[in-house]
């Protein structure tokens, strides 16, 4: 267990060390300046070429831009080391204090619409299951192929005209308060439920097919109880699919956060897109992986834990 | 039953596709106005007889701009997906083919980078430093969207692989390769084929997601995602504006969403739990 856990770790830091330097490579090596942009911001500097090459030189230096890619990433993991990811070109401020002021805002908006999406889902999933055939699972087919056409941000900006702008019953700001947390997460939840309903009902049908379920029904078991006793293992892909959505919902809240400006890290991205504020930008890369990588190894853990069976399945698969 | 209801969602998705990609290409046909052509003095108006979906900020006529804009639309996204396919085929049936092979192996830990990758914050990365337009953030999806389809690939070959078939072509002294063309791809190819239905429709959710941040296209060139970006503004006064273009995008995902489920039924519906 101990080994296997060990390794489980050492691969996740590998896959974290080659994304990132992946990443810090594309950023760095991409056409522009970021030196330029800011020069051209904070001084009107006088039209004498030589003075602004010696400033674009000084503020290059600063800004840590003259060195090689490596050597500017082997200086940018230096400081990682120490939990420190460097200053935002734009703002000034700690790259790591500006991430930690707007995760917890994306991270309460990906919970809650994932909360959303598995209450419905589950719900929507056993009773098209359950009622498999009648014309209600045909509207939970019909609904969730029609959901899954639509781009999220057409429904956010729906429901943003009807709400917010006609019905006057969501406020518009660009706060991340607790009043403003339903629409988004409702958004993103509705989005995100009918590939719940789909692993859920499809799972369960085929669990409740099998032989121990028929043998239970057969022997005098309550339908509720039957099903209940195939959801035990219905809950594994659906554990799966929540990791998959976590993550998604993480980095995909760009769109949803954007269209509801709700300040999470999706917007923080997109600014530093713009500025090419390169230290902002590699923070937010290496907290996207990082976190992608952590509910991975979650979701592994949940599943060894929720079925011991996987543990033995995993060993004989490392002996093959 | 369930047969039944396949061929009647595959038909209804075909026909879809057809009258959407239809009216696409006849764009300069049904609607020979000018996509371009500006006229200030009908900014923003209503749907109505003369502009079926009304017109935008500049007094373009927007169902014009819709169906022009379609075809750099759908053709640059199919584009994507087939070379995003190929890549993803390609490589799949050579790590299946050489299983446990350095190359395999290469490839399995590339693409466990790639998925570690948050595909939005890559193409975010790259469509945006690179210099915003259609190509480079297409050149990002391609380069993330080829996984899919290189594990379902190797995942087939390696299946097919231990089949008495094979097994008879190789004792047959068949060589590598022939075996991979006339054995091994062809059995890859029903659920490759389902898989990149519905990939289509994702990828074109993407791109109009990826375009509607400003990523996309650029203005003034009539395609979906930029009139989205474009409309955005305008939205809450006039929502007409974004009505043409997330129309058509609706309807065309919904079609290819379709085919994809009518095509699985289909191929073999033992693998929905599989694929979907």
């Amino acid at each position: 267990m101990g080994r296997r856990l060990l390794i489980t770790v050492l691969q996740m830091l590998i896959t974290v060390f080659v994304a990132s330097l992946v990443l810090f490579a594309l950023i760095r090596l991409a056409p522009g300046d970021p030196a330029k942009l800011l020069i051209g911001r904070t001084m009107e500097i006088a039209w004498d070429a030589a003075a602004y090459e010696t400033t674009l030189n000084e503020l290059r230096e600063e800004m840590g831009l003259n060195g090689s890619v490596f050597s500017q990433y082997v200086s940018w993991i230096g400081s990682l080391l120490q939990l420190d990811l460097g200053t935002s070109f734009y703002t000034d401020r700690s790259v790591a204090a500006e991430i930690g002021e707007r995760l917890p805002s994306t991270l309460l908006l990906a919970g809650t619409a994932l909360i959303i999406q598995t209450v419905i889902g589950l719900l929507v999933g056993i009773l098209s299951a359950v009622h498999s055939g009648t014309w209600f699972d045909t509207v939970v087919r019909l609904l969730c192929v029609g959901l899954a056409s639509v781009p999220g941000f057409v429904i956010g900006l729906v429901l943003l005209l009807v709400l917010a702008v006609q019905m006057g019953v969501y406020e518009i700001s660009s706060q991340a308060a607790l009043s403003r947390l339903w629409l988004p997460a409702l958004t993103m939840g509705l989005l995100g439920a009918p590939q719940v309903v789909r692993v859920v009902r499809a799972n369960l049908l085929s669990e409740l097919g099998q032989v121990y379920i028929q043998s239970a029904l057969s022997r005098g078991l309550g339908s509720t109880r039957a099903v209940g006793h195939a959801m035990r293992n219905v809950l594994l892909p659906t554990i799966t699919l929540m990791g998959l959505s976590f993550t998604s919902y993480i980095s995909g809240a760009v769109v949803i956060e954007s269209v509801f400006a709700w300040p999470g890290l999706g917007e923080y991205a997109l600014n530093g897109i713009l500025h090419k504020d390169y230290p902002a930008l590699q923070g937010y890369a290496l907290v996207m992986v990082l976190s992608v990588v952590v509910i991975h190894l979650m979701v592994e853990a949940l599943y060894v834990w929720l079925d011991p069976r996987m543990m033995r399945r995993k060993k004989e698969a490392a002996h093959e | 039953m369930n047969s039944r209801r396949a061929s009647y969602t595959l038909g209804f998705g075909v026909a879809l596709l057809a009258l959407l990609a239809g009216s696409v290409l006849a764009a300069s046909w049904l609607s020979p106005d000018d996509p371009l052509a500006m006229n200030v003095g009908a900014r923003l108006q209503q749907p109505s007889m003369e502009h079926w979906l009304g017109t935008d900020r500049f007094g373009r006529d927007i169902l014009t701009r819709t169906l022009h804009g379609g075809q750099t639309t759908l053709i640059s996204c199919g584009l994507a997906l087939l070379s995003a396919v190929l890549i993803g085929l390609l490589l799949g049936a050579l790590a299946g083919m050489f299983h446990g092979s350095l190359f395999d192996i290469a490839l399995m830990r590339i693409i466990d980078v790639l998925l570690a990758f948050p595909f939005m914050v890559f193409a975010m990365v790259i469509a945006a430093l690179f210099g915003t337009s259609l190509f480079h953030l297409l050149l990002a999806v391609v380069v993330v969207w080829w996984v899919g389809f290189a594990r379902l690939t190797r995942s087939l070959v390696l299946q097919a692989k231990n089949s008495t078939t094979v097994d008879a072509a190789r004792v047959l002294g068949t060589s590598k390769s022939v075996i991979l063309f006339r054995e091994l791809l062809p059995q890859a190819f029903g659920p490759v084929l389902v898989l990149a239905t519905f990939e289509l429709g994702n990828l074109i959710l993407a791109i109009a997601a990826l375009s509607f941040l400003g990523l996309g296209s650029q203005p003034p060139s009539p395609e979906w995602g930029s009139m989205l970006a474009d409309g955005r503004a305008h939205f809450m006064t006039s929502p007409h504006v974004l009505l043409g273009p997330a129309l058509w995008i609706i309807l065309t995902v919904l079609a290819f969403n379709c085919i994809g489920e009518g095509l699985r039924d289909r191929i073999d519906p033992y693998e929905k739990a599989r694929i979907g």
